[in-house]
């Protein structure tokens, strides 16, 4: 068959055009077939190729083999391809933004994992730690934790205390001040790396007042600053330092959390 | 592709042995047609032992409008012996296209054919077909 105004490719496809035009699956096929049309020759090989197709069927088949396939089709249906349907521009957008959802949300998910009661509040006070100039704070030299007596007597902060861990630190300064969230706050500046502590009060149950405690130690990250955060007797302590968690770690007691 | 019940039914339970056997200790391929290459090749292995006709040029005529008409007067067995015969690989092409189950790209992938080596295959087996039938049924220049 000689078909006119056919490619090479199209003339290829036109001799392999299905018996039934409901086996054509793909658009080259569906061209060929539908430009092959108009010509008598290719009106002569689908003629042909039904009558010979419509004999095939009437092939006898061993009634053994026959009942394998009296209730099923031949052939089954092609799977769905799922690399071709992958490279389509709109399951590929869909794709990406749900990754990026995902991404979003998982990454609050594991944020939220290590936080705690007053977690909000320590990393608002991890940023204070980076603004802050020594200059602002009143210079004490002494141990840490002598500040309590400091901070009860002459502020009535009662049970600032620092813990046993961190109350041999030679101090640099220290202040006071309030804040919108964690109301009254103590800050010592202390020479061991250079590493601050803050005293504020721990979070409350809005409705019934009561303190909400944790134990152990808790971790938390802000702009390159690293703070452990403890809780005792309704006030948090953090130990704060600009570095990374294990530049902390060697502070805090083993069991922590 | 054997034109012979007999055989088929034999290679026929040997693939279906084989596949239940593999279902049952190796597990079964990932490839959607594995069954019918399977077959396949059981088919021509088959015939391999068979007496094989001669290669010789076959004639070939054009198809034309009446050959549905010739082949409504053939027996589906004389069909099936003259498919049976053609030469490897057309006998696969022929046999899988003619079974109208397959598109181009599945009997190439069967049959280990590229499209242009399948569509003349095809082609020439439409031609040769016809010149069989126009030898079978003589009468049909006087139609």
């Amino acid at each position: 068959m000689k078909p006119r105004r056919l490619s090479r490719r199209q003339r290829a496809l036109a001799n392999c055009a299905p018996v039934s035009e409901d086996r054509i699956r793909d658009r080259s096929m569906r061209a060929a077939v539908f430009r092959a049309r108009g010509s008598n020759e290719f009106a002569n090989q689908q003629s042909f190729d039904r009558a010979v197709a419509a004999l095939v069927r009437a092939i006898p088949i061993p009634p053994e083999a026959a009942e394998w396939f009296s209730s099923t089709d031949l052939i089954a249906p092609s799977k769905w391809a799922w690399k071709k349907t992958a490279r389509n521009p709109a399951v590929l957008a869909i794709g990406i933004a749900l990754v990026v959802i995902a991404g979003v949300f998982v990454f609050n998910f594991v944020g939220r994992l290590n936080d705690f009661p007053g977690s909000g509040t320590a990393r608002k006070l991890l940023g204070t730690a980076g603004s802050t100039r020594s200059v602002l704070l009143d210079p004490v030299t002494g141990d840490a934790g002598t500040l309590s007596d400091l901070f009860f007597l002459k502020h009535g902060l009662e049970h600032y205390d620092v813990p046993a861990e961190f109350a041999d630190f030679r101090t640099i300064g220290c202040r006071v001040f309030d804040d919108d969230e964690a109301r009254r706050v103590a800050q010592i500046w202390v020479v061991e790396k250079r590493m601050q502590f803050f005293l504020f009060s721990a979070e409350r149950n809005a409705k019934t007042g009561v303190v909400l405690q944790f134990s152990g130690w808790r971790y938390v990250h802000q702009e390159g600053w690293v703070g452990a955060v403890t809780e005792r007797n309704g006030v948090c302590f953090m130990a704060a330092l600009r570095g990374r968690e294990k530049d902390l770690a060697p502070y805090i007691p083993k069991v922590k959390q | 592709m054997l034109g012979d019940s007999g055989k088929a039914q034999a290679v026929f339970q040997t693939t279906l042995h084989e596949a239940a056997r593999r279902a049952a200790h190796e597990g079964l391929p990932n490839e959607r047609f594995w069954l019918f290459r399977d077959a396949r090749w059981r088919c021509l292995e088959a015939s391999e032992t068979d007496l094989q006709a001669e290669p010789l040029e076959m004639e070939e005529h054009e198809v034309i409008a009446e050959a549905a008409s010739q082949i409504e007067r053939l027996e589906p067995i004389q069909l099936a012996i003259w498919i049976s015969a053609a030469p490897e690989p057309q006998r696969t092409a022929l046999a899988f296209f003619y079974l109208d189950e397959f598109d181009y790209s599945e009997i190439a992938d069967l049959a280990e054919l590229k499209l242009s080596e399948l569509s003349r295959l095809l082609a020439a087996g439409r031609r040769q077909f016809q010149a069989w039938l126009d030898a079978t049924f003589p009468e049909r220049s006087t139609v």
